[in-house]
C-alpha cells in the first residue's frame, strides 16, 4: 500500500513537472507595445538572432532591464526576427564568467546581434567581441571599445536628473531624498544622482529657497528590493523628507512601500514609473528601449552599423539633443511647473544656455542653496 | 519613538512567532531546523494567494473604494493560507523523521534547501521572473491601517498610543501576538500542553500514561509549520512590501537562534525577538531615529560606522547567546526518534 502510495506520489510530480515544462509556441507579431509581445517566443529552428543580456537584477524591474528588453522586443516583433533573453547565473551576484556564459549561449543559439544592458558587462563583452567578431554587440550604459563589432551607447543621466531635480523644488517640495544603487559605483547612477543635485540647486536659487537632502548609496549595490532599504526610506519619510529620488532598479519597490505608507512621494528612473504607483510624480527617464531599437536598426547592414558606430572609438552618447533624456510629458502631474516651463527648459539643455555638469562625482558637496546629507 | 516603536514590531513579531513554531517542534521532541525553509514556502503561498485573489473582482473594487475591512480580510485569509500550507510542507519532515526515523537535523536541511529552490522554480513559472509581486498597488495601499483608513483626518493627533499601536501598522502584527499568547497558554495550561511537552521530555513515560507519542509529535510539527508559514507571510507583507523570492533574509535561524536565546519558554522569546527587533532597526534608520523629538539624530552624530550598526543584531545576539547558553536547557528528548522497544 506505501509503495502505490509512494509511486503515484512520484508519479505526481512528474507529471506536474511536464505540464510546467511546456511552453506555448509563439509567432513574433508586429506590435506597438512592448506589453503585448511574449518574452520568450519559440523560433521554429530553435536559433534566436537578437539576443539581449540583462543587467543584475531581474528581467521584470519596471526599469532598466525591462525597458531596454521592451526595446529589442518591439524591434524583433516588428522586423519579424526571432529573440531570446539571458538572465547570466548567479542572480545578484553574477560573476563575469556567468555573464561570458550567457553570451557563448546566446551566440551559441544563433545570435547576430547581442544586446548587454549595464556597464557591469563590460569586462565578459570585450571577452566575447573578441571571441565572436562576426557578432554585433550593442552595449546599452556602456562605452566603446575600439572594436569595429562593439557599439557602447551611454546615456546623459544627469541632464534628465537634472530635471527632476529641478521639477521636485518647483514643485514645492524642499526636503529632499536620494537612495542610488550600485553602492556609488555605477557611472549612469552617479550620474543621475549628481544632476539631481544640481537640478535641485538651481530651482532653489530661481525659487528662493532652501533645500535639504539626504544622499544615500546604502542598501542599493545589488539593485534589489530589502527590508532594510524600505525601514531607512521609511524613516526619512518620518523626519519630513517629502520626495525620494529611487535611482535603480528594484529598489524602487522598497522606496515606493515606504512612500505608500508614510504618504510621501516617489520619483522613478530609467522609464516612466507612474503607472507602478500613485507615489510616483515624475520619473528621470532615458531611453533605453529607443536606443536598442535604433542601434539593432543600424546592426541590420554593414552600412548602417559603420555609420552607427564610426571607427568605434567613440562612444555614442545620446542626451537631451538626442531626445533621449528626459521627464514623462503625458503621464504629466506636476502643477508648480508646467509641460511648458519644461519643455523651455529641454531646449535650453539642448542649446547649451544651461549646462550640467556630468562628471562621476558620487558624493556631491552642499552647495549655495541644497545642504547635503550624505548617508553612509 | 513612534517610529522606533512600530518599526521594532515589524521585525520582531515574524521572528517571536516563528520562534514559538520551533518551540511547539522541540517542545515536542522534533527539532525543526526547517523554519527557514518553511517560512519562505509559507511567504510564497501567502504571496501568491494574494497575487491571484487581487484580480477578483469583490477584493479590487473593495481596494478602490477603500472597503478597508474586506481587504483586512483578505490578509486575514492569506495568512490562513500560508499557515495550512506551512503545515503541509512541514508534514515532510513529521513523515521522514517520525515515521522513518530519519535524522531531524538532515531532513530540517534538506527542507531548508529544497523550499528556496522549489519557490524560485514555481515563481519562474508563473511570472517568468525571480520575485513574486502583488498584482497591483503595494502592501501599504491594500493592507496597512492607517489614519485614515478610519477616517480620521491626516493631521489629527490622536495620541501617543493611538500614534503608534492604530496608525501606519498592520492587524497581521496583532493577529501574531494574539496567536502567540494563546498558543503560549495552551503550551503551558492545558493537558495537550502538557502532554506535548511530556512527549519532549521523557517519551517513554508518557506513552506508559497512554499517550500516543506518534501523534503529539505530529501535532507539535504541525502547529510548528502553520507558524513558521504564517509569520513567513507576515515578514513578506510587512517588511518586504508583499512579495517573495525564497528568500526571507534568514529570518527562520534567526527564529531558531532566538527560541534558544529565549531558553524555549515564550515570555523570553517575546523579549528576545523584541530585542533582536530594536537592533536591527536601529541598524537600518540609525540616521533618522530621533529618539526624544528634539530634532537632534544622535545615533547618526555619534559618527559611528554604518556598518557596525548593521552587525550589532548579530553581536548583540552573540553575547547574550554566550551569557545565557550555560543556563538554557533545551527539551531532553529532542532529536532522539521515538521508538517503543527502547527503554
Amino acid at each position: 500500500m506505501k509503495k502505490i502510495l509512494a509511486l503515484l506520489l512520484v508519479l505526481a510530480m512528474a507529471l506536474s513537472l511536464v505540464a510546467c515544462g511546456s511552453s506555448k509556441k509563439e509567432e513574433p507579431a508586429a506590435a506597438d507595445s512592448a506589453d503585448a509581445i511574449a518574452d520568450e517566443m519559440t523560433s521554429s529552428d530553435g536559433k534566436y538572432e537578437v539576443a539581449f543580456i540583462t543587467d543584475v537584477g531581474q528581467l521584470k524591474d519596471k526599469s532598466f532591464n525591462q525597458g531596454t528588453y521592451d526595446g529589442v522586443k518591439l524591434y524583433a516583433a516588428n522586423a519579424g526576427k526571432s529573440y531570446k533573453y539571458y538572465q547570466p547565473a548567479g542572480g545578484d551576484q553574477s560573476t563575469d564568467d556567468d555573464r561570458y556564459d550567457a553570451m557563448k549561449l546566446a551566440v551559441d543559439n544563433g545570435a547576430k546581434v547581442v544586446v548587454c544592458a549595464g556597464f557591469m558587462q563590460g569586462t565578459a563583452l570585450e571577452k566575447a567581441a573578441k571571441e565572436f567578431t562576426d557578432v554585433k554587440f550593442i552595449f546599452i550604459d556602456g562605452w566603446a571599445m575600439g572594436m569595429p563589432n562593439v557599439a557602447g551607447v551611454c546615456f546623459q543621466e544627469e541632464q534628465c536628473g537634472y530635471l527632476a531635480g529641478y521639477a521636485a523644488v518647483m514643485e514645492g517640495y524642499t526636503k529632499l531624498g536620494f537612495c542610488g544603487g550600485g553602492g556609488g559605483t555605477n557611472a549612469a547612477c552617479d550620474r543621475y544622482g549628481y544632476g539631481f543635485v544640481q537640478g535641485a540647486d538651481a530651482a532653489a536659487a530661481a525659487k528662493g529657497v532652501k533645500v535639504e537632502m539626504n544622499y544615500s548609496w546604502l542598501y542599493g549595490s545589488s539593485f534589489q528590493a530589502s527590508n532594510e532599504l524600505q525601514t531607512m526610506a521609511a524613516g526619512w519619510y518620518q523626519n519630513g523628507t517629502e520626495v525620494i529620488f529611487a535611482c535603480g532598479g528594484s529598489m524602487f519597490q522598497s522606496i515606493a512601500a515606504a512612500a505608500s505608507a508614510e504618504d510621501g512621494k516617489v520619483i522613478g528612473v530609467d522609464v516612466d514609473q507612474s503607472f507602478e504607483s500613485p507615489t510616483v510624480i515624475t520619473s528621470a527617464m532615458k531611453g533605453i528601449g529607443e536606443a536598442a531599437q535604433q542601434a539593432l536598426k543600424a546592426a541590420e547592414t554593414e552600412d548602417s552599423w559603420k555609420t552607427f558606430i564610426g571607427d568605434g572609438n567613440a562612444s555614442i552618447v545620446l542626451g537631451a539633443a538626442q531626445n533621449a533624456v528626459g521627464l514623462p510629458t503625458a503621464t504629466w502631474s506636476l502643477t508648480g511647473w508646467t509641460v511648458d516651463q519644461y519643455n523651455t527648459m529641454l531646449s535650453d539643455i539642448v542649446a547649451g544656455k544651461v549646462t550640467v555638469d556630468g562628471s562621476d562625482v558620487p558624493e556631491p558637496a552642499s552647495t549655495a542653496n541644497v545642504t547635503m546629507n550624505i548617508v553612509k | 519613538m513612534t517610529f522606533l516603536i512600530q518599526q521594532t514590531l515589524l521585525y520582531a513579531v515574524p521572528l517571536m512567532i516563528v520562534a514559538l513554531a520551533g518551540v511547539f517542534a522541540e517542545r515536542s521532541g522534533i527539532i525543526n531546523l526547517a523554519l527557514e525553509g518553511i517560512m519562505i514556502f509559507g511567504a510564497f503561498v501567502g504571496v501568491l494567494f494574494v497575487h491571484t485573489m487581487q484580480s477578483v473582482p469583490l477584493f479590487l473594487n473593495a481596494a478602490r473604494s477603500g472597503n478597508w475591512l474586506t481587504l483586512q480580510g483578505l490578509e486575514l485569509l492569506a495568512m490562513l493560507v500560508a499557515a495550512a500550507l506551512g503545515a503541509v510542507f512541514s508534514l515532510l519532515l513529521s513523515f521522514a523523521s517520525i515515521n522513518l526515523r530519519a535524522d531531524q537535523t538532515i531532513g530540517g536541511t534538506a527542507l531548508n534547501l529544497m523550499a528556496p529552490a522549489l519557490v524560485l522554480f514555481l515563481i519562474r513559472i508563473l511570472v517568468n521572473q525571480n520575485t513574486l509581486m502583488m498584482k497591483t498597488g503595494d502592501a501599504a495601499s491594500w493592507f496597512m491601517l492607517k489614519k485614515s483608513t478610519f477616517g480620521i483626518d491626516k493631521s489629527t493627533n490622536i495620541g501617543f498610543l493611538g500614534e503608534t499601536f492604530l496608525n501606519k501598522v498592520y492587524l497581521a502584527t496583532y493577529i501574531c501576538i494574539l496567536v502567540f499568547v494563546v498558543l503560549s497558554i495552551v503550551l503551558y495550561k492545558t493537558r495537550f500542553g502538557l502532554r506535548l511537552r511530556a512527549c519532549g521530555e521523557n517519551p517513554q513515560a508518557a506513552d506508559s500514561l497512554g499517550i500516543n507519542v506518534y501523534k503529539m509529535r505530529y501535532a507539535g510539527t504541525t502547529i510548528s509549520g502553520a507558524l513558521a508559514g504564517m509569520g513567513g507571510f507576515v515578514y513578506a507583507l510587512t517588511t518586504a512590501n508583499c512579495t517573495a523570492n525564497g528568500d526571507v533574509a534568514g529570518f527562520g535561524f534567526l527564529a531558531l537562534a532566538v527560541m534558544i536565546f529565549g531558553n524555549w519558554k515564550p515570555l523570553n522569546i517575546a523579549g528576545a525577538s523584541l530585542l533582536f527587533g530594536l537592533f536591527k532597526c536601529i541598524a537600518a534608520a540609525y540616521s533618522s531615529i530621533d529618539l526624544n523629538g528634539d530634532g537632534v539624530f544622535l545615533l547618526a552624530e555619534l559618527g559611528i560606522s554604518s556598518h557596525l550598526y548593521r552587525m550589532l543584531p548579530y553581536l548583540v545576539t552573540l553575547a547574550v547567546l554566550a551569557f545565557t547558553s550555560k543556563k538554557s536547557r533545551a527539551p531532553k528528548a529532542e532529536g532522539i526518534p521515538y521508538d517503543k522497544g527502547s527503554r
